[in-house]
């Protein structure tokens, strides 16, 4: 049994692990964590801010990646919202309504950020501009979503589809013009919570159900070379040598690593 | 003197981290780059990379929250001596 280390008068470090998750995974949470970072963005970046002169080139290539966040997006959004249902307690009921409204508001901001690009329709962009491995990816979420598969449902669209995501958006937003990137910014605080949710609860399952890995095992075989595949199309999208790939993989590896499903 | 007493007490200052609510923030702050070296009361959370702060230095076995990617983490000494942050399910 390790010591405790007490917190200022609010205790947050002595809180026991039931409060705490608890106290996290409340919708008065949630709020009051995006309002810190998301007040005063109502479309997602600070209204005061100018994307600056983009090239055709790299307008094209910004195009072309926003519109498969958006089937990513829209992937995590079907799924948390199928997820609410399949959810085993209350608490994770509502933590996964949180991150459907999450994912909601990132469709809308990549949607809104492509009509500023000059992309009329969206939609038909979206459809025409969509990697294969990644709406494959898709329609195996929803599959394991529609079959009830909490666990199985939870790892692929929390810790791989959110992982490549977190990793994807971070390198993004190093090198795009400043409307992008502080779009970006904001999102990637949403799916810190994201990757915690999912990481957490299958440790937790897990642990309760050792042999429960062995899905996920067979999981990661399936959708493994989906991800790959799609982080390779990102970074070649993005502009980024794909040498880069190893490298961005390395925390969904850490994660899945940690959870014991290498 | 015991080992408890000998720690040493930190003020946390509001670092600007606004990932959670208002309250908390202080607890927290974003990593500035490889170069970033970590005080005694602080360790980097390996799920989202944040850095958790406490108000007394850190020792093997305490245990602090992540509260911006919702983890507990308990502290550890790694192979190199430094101390690290296990996630605890």
């Amino acid at each position: 049994m390790g010591s405790k280390v007490p917190g200022e008068g609010d205790g947050l470090h002595d809180l026991s692990r039931d409060s705490f998750h608890e106290r996290v995974h409340t919708f008065g949470h949630w709020f009051d964590s995006v309002n810190g970072y998301l007040e005063g963005r109502p479309l997602g970046y600070k209204e005061d801010l100018s994307a600056g002169e983009i090239s055709p080139e790299v307008r094209d290539r910004l195009i072309a990646t926003l519109c498969n966040y958006c089937v990513g997006e829209t992937a995590a959004l079907e799924g948390s919202g199928g997820l609410i249902r399949v959810a085993p307690n209350r608490s994770a009921k509502i933590f996964i309504a949180t991150q459907a409204v999450d994912e909601a508001r990132h469709l809308e901001v990549f949607t809104n950020r492509l009509r500023e690009l000059g992309v009329e329709d969206p939609e038909a962009e979206i459809v025409s501009r969509a990697h294969p491995s990644l709406l494959k990816f898709k329609e195996k979420l929803l599959a394991l979503v529609d079959q009830g598969d909490w666990l199985r449902a939870v790892f692929a669209q929390n810790v791989i589809l959110e992982a490549m995501e977190f990793t994807v958006f971070q390198r993004h937003s190093t090198e795009t013009d400043p409307i992008t990137q502080d779009l970006l910014s904001g999102i990637i605080n949403d799916e810190r919570r994201h990757i915690g949710f999912g990481e957490n609860e299958l440790g937790r399952c897990l642990h309760a159900d050792p042999g429960a890995a062995e899905k996920l095992v067979a999981v990661r075989q399936q959708l493994d070379p989906l991800v790959l595949e799609t982080f390779d199309l990102a970074l070649r999208d993005m502009g980024a040598p794909a040498n880069e790939r190893t490298e961005l993989g390395r925390d969904y590896m850490d994660a899945v690593g940690r959870l014991g499903i290498a | 003197m015991s080992q408890q007493q000998k720690r040493r007490r930190y003020e946390l200052d509001d670092r600007g981290f606004n990932e959670v609510p208002q309250k908390y923030r202080k607890y927290y702050r974003r990593r500035e780059g490889p170069d970033d070296e970590l005080a005694p009361n602080e360790i980097l959370c390996p799920v989202c990379k944040i850095i958790v702060r406490s108000n007394r230095e850190l020792r093997p076995g305490d245990r602090v929250y992540c509260m911006a990617c919702l983890t507990r983490l308990r502290i550890a000494e790694g192979a190199d001596g430094k101390l690290e942050a296990e996630v605890e399910y």
